[in-house]
């Protein structure tokens, strides 16, 4: 049966209380990878988890709406908006093509995260920052830069490989949550269907 | 019908300007360093340096100088970075200064000036507007320009939420560390830690709403009427005259640009 989707649909009653969990996920994410010392920003979880519960529209007010709010204290990561926005979109539409199903298809859908994370961070960091953004990775990237290497080349190089690391633990963390949900929960959610288990075989 | 009402009162004339007309200062103000940027004097964007005076003028004006300078810090960090990076690891042909091993190359000076300044530019100006304004005059002044009730809600929402999650990540991580979860050591015991703190905060949040949507559809959330305020802001009656000396400068900048294209 194919469901059809609207996007007055996809902004439930629950699905406008998730919005700000979300973004207080991603928040707290943030500040809990900096205060273990970890090498990731970790703060996009509450976006794709988001994201993979209530489709892309959902996601990408979540992911919206957090660096609005970050921006607030750091009005810099305004310049972050739309990163956040498509991390959101595209987890949402790939939730909703069901590709969380099996590990072919996570190994597609990781790709695609990853992707557009970078192809959408790096024009930003490189033209709005001149590559560096004070984070933990810029200082690799001035290193390579005072080398000889080109600008985009380190920009791509640095954060194309933290990017990555990121989403996947993200999306783990997602996933993780979204296991332990019960079923009579996830029915309310737009795209929750797609992570009911069926019977015993199908899933991983 | 008598209502009660809450309202915030500012002495601050420019403090207490309705959002609205902030936010359009704020958009004229950072088209204005975008356009002064491009103003060149030998192949360095001078005016920038000047121009970015007007911030912290504006803030002590309003009387948010402490709150400013507090907020200022991190984006003059990256500033700070972004203008040594720039000036002394983008390698060009001109060298300008050199001091033992030292090199500040010219391309690089200029694109330093430009990238640092336009950002302090920018974030100062954002900076004045947030902390001239509260959270919740903000969501009011979105539901008086005609924008959805459930939009403001999620707004004010969403800075509750970060408090209460901020909290209750605290107690995870005590529990978690009362269990025996190291929280330090290699950076894989640290990011073992990062799991059992993450998954129990997220789960507990969304068992919540379940009961949360319950308690807001109780009370009327969802109902389709003119739904009342305890909360009004009022115009200061400036707005006009803020409006017309925004606007005059941006002309005036405008105009600069184009004299100096055409002499």
């Amino acid at each position: 049966m194919e469901k059809r989707h609207s996007i007055k649909d996809d902004f439930s009653m629950l699905a406008l209380l998730i919005i700000p969990i979300a973004v207080a996920v991603n928040f707290v994410g943030g500040q809990l990878a900096s205060l273990l010392k970890l090498p990731f920003y970790l703060d996009t979880i509450g976006t794709i988890f988001a994201a993979m519960l209530c489709g892309p529209w959902v996601g990408a007010v979540a992911g919206t709406l957090t660096n609005i709010v970050t921006g607030i204290a750091n009005p810099v990561n305004f310049a972050f908006i739309p990163v956040n926005l498509l991390v959101g979109l595209v987890t949402g539409f790939l939730s909703r093509k069901n590709m969380f199903s099996v590990w072919w298809k996570w190994i597609i859908a990781m790709v695609l995260m990853a992707l557009t994370s970078i192809i959408s961070a790096a024009p930003i960091v490189v033209l709005v920052f001149g590559g560096i953004t004070g984070g933990g990775t810029s200082l690799i990237t001035a290193t390579a830069m005072a080398a000889g290497a080109n600008i985009w080349a380190a920009v791509l190089g640095t954060e194309g490989v933290f990017t990555v690391v990121d989403r996947i633990i993200s999306f783990f963390i997602g996933y993780f949550v979204i296991k332990v949900i019960p079923a009579r929960t996830l029915v309310k959610f737009g795209c929750g269907g797609n992570y009911i288990r069926k019977d015993n075989s199908t899933s991983i | 019908m008598w209502r009660e009402k809450l309202s915030i009162k500012k002495d601050n004339a420019i403090a207490a300007l309705y959002p609205s007309a902030k936010f359009l200062i704020v958009c004229l103000y950072s088209f204005c360093s975008l356009i002064i940027g491009t103003i060149k004097i030998e192949g360095y964007p001078f005016f920038l340096i000047p121009w970015f005076l007007i911030v912290p003028i504006l803030c002590a004006a309003s009387g948010v100088w402490k709150n400013f300078i507090k907020a200022f810090n991190k984006v003059l960090f990256i500033a700070v970075i972004i203008f040594v990076v720039q000036s002394l690891f983008v390698p060009s042909e001109t060298i300008i200064w050199q001091i033992g091993f030292i090199k500040v190359y010219e391309a690089g000076l200029q694109s330093a000036i430009v990238l640092s300044f336009s950002i302090m530019n920018i974030a100062g100006m954002f900076i004045w507007m947030f902390q001239t304004t509260e959270n919740k005059e903000i969501s009011r002044a979105l539901e008086d320009s005609g924008m959805n009730y459930k939009v403001a809600y999620v707004f004010i929402s969403t800075l509750q939420m970060i408090e209460v999650l901020g909290k209750s990540s605290k107690t995870i991580m005590n529990a978690q560390q009362a269990r025996g979860v190291e929280t330090e050591g290699n950076i894989f015991i640290r990011s073992k830690a990062f799991f059992p703190s993450m998954v129990p905060l997220i789960l507990g949040a969304i068992t919540n709403t379940e009961e949360r949507v319950l308690t807001l559809e109780s009370k009327g959330f969802d109902v389709k009427c003119k739904k009342t305020h305890l909360f009004e802001i009022e115009k200061s009656g400036k707005e006009k005259l803020a409006a017309v000396i925004a606007i005059l400068i941006t002309t005036l900048v405008i105009i600069g640009r184009v004299l100096a294209w055409v002499l």
